[in-house]
């Protein structure tokens, strides 16, 4: 004991020595001076981290993972598992979904002609659209309620008679 | 006996005036502080000029750092003007920047972490009559060959060595000269704790630097 008190002894003298570090002459002569500037200048004084790291209950957890790797290793282990567990949980909840937006009851068929289209041979082919339950205008297809589009003039087909023969022709 | 008072508060004590010389009464702390509080700079100006020297050593020797001690020590005092509002008055302002200046610095030393480099202020010119030093250095040991500034750095880098507490214990006791019940207050921690903390970190500074110490 009186030989480790004799070497603290050692060691507080040399201690000593930072006692004698200076900063280079004049140094405090600006120091309050550049202080009150920063503050004219709006200067906050924060860190560059801002105050999300002072959380003290942070800096607690933090401390305890730096001091013992194996706490490390198993807070990461965890926020593996948790990460590998959501993705898992999310794959089957998209499985489950599936059939249900796939099943034929939920989908309304709702056939579109022109009544332009139906005086051309070449476009007599009605065109079929298949809207499912979600849409809006499948809602008020069904509601029989009229859509914005039923706002819209529609095309009529006239007949014209062309001459197109040659002029002097008969 | 091992945790012992220091017996020089050197670094602590405000210079003492000349014999003869009549200064200007020093205006309170807490008058500063109030004025302080409503805005006045040239106020704050004081408090800054009372205490800039401990809070630069103390961030100083926590860091070793001569460029990061200074900024680390303007915006612990830029900080404070601006929290001056929610300062209680429960401790002395004195303490209170203390503990601004070493949480920032704690916070700091975490972020710069294995990213350590040493800019160490120059020694004064009266270290070669220090009798502590002259005491170390004289003795049968091989400290006679090794310069002061060698011994500057690695007892630097054996503070460096030490956790960011063990450190500041060390600092503030050892270095700086402050009580135990000071330490404790600017630490947060009870009694016992920086008792504890300083007998580890004299024990690891002492296996670090055992070529020394002979």
């Amino acid at each position: 004991m009186s030989q480790d008190t004799e070497n603290f002894e050692s060691l507080q003298r040399l201690l000593t020595l930072k006692r004698h570090e200076q900063p280079p002459p004049g140094y405090f002569d600006s120091f309050s001076r550049d202080v009150i500037l920063r503050i004219k200048a709006g200067d906050r004084g924060e860190d560059a981290y801002g105050y999300f790291w002072q959380l003290p209950w942070l800096q607690r957890i933090w401390s305890a993972l730096e001091a013992r790797p194996v706490i490390a290793g198993g807070f990461g282990l965890a926020a593996c598992s948790l990460l590998v567990l959501g993705v898992v949980n999310a794959d089957t909840d998209r499985m489950d979904v599936q059939p249900v937006a796939a099943a034929p009851q939920a989908v309304a068929t709702i056939q579109v002609a022109n009544n332009f289209a139906s005086d051309q041979p070449l476009l007599a082919r009605p065109a079929a659209m298949e809207i499912s339950e979600s849409s809006p205008i499948a809602t008020v297809a069904k509601d029989g309620q009229p859509s914005i589009f039923d706002l819209v003039p529609r095309p009529q087909a006239q007949t014209i008679s062309l001459n197109l023969s040659p002029a002097g022709s008969p | 006996m091992i945790m012992a008072e220091p017996v020089s508060h050197k670094a602590a004590k405000p210079p003492e005036p000349a014999p003869g010389d009549n200064p200007p009464p020093l205006p309170e702390e807490s008058d500063l502080v109030k004025r302080a509080r409503r805005g006045d700079l040239a106020a704050y100006d004081d408090l800054v000029k009372r205490y800039q020297e401990r809070i630069y050593a103390t961030v100083y020797h926590m860091t070793s750092n001569h460029e990061d001690a200074n900024d680390l020590a303007q915006e612990a005092f830029i900080k404070a003007f601006h929290a001056l509002k929610s300062f209680k008055g429960g401790s002395s302002f004195y303490t209170w920047v203390y503990r601004i200046a070493v949480n920032k610095t704690i916070n700091f030393l975490k972020q710069r972490k294995n990213k350590t480099q040493m800019s160490l202020d120059d020694l004064d010119f009266n270290v070669e009559h220090d009798p502590d030093l002259v005491a170390l250095i004289s003795d049968k040991t091989p400290r006679r060959e090794v310069g002061l500034t060698e011994l500057q750095e690695k007892l630097n880098a054996a503070l460096q060595r030490l956790s960011e507490p063990h450190r500041l214990v060390v600092t503030l006791h050892d270095v700086q000269g402050l009580s135990h019940e000071e330490i404790a207050k600017i630490m947060d921690c009870n009694i016992g704790t920086v008792r504890s903390r300083l007998f580890y970190a004299r024990q690891q500074l002492q296996a670090y630097l055992s070529d020394y110490l002979k």
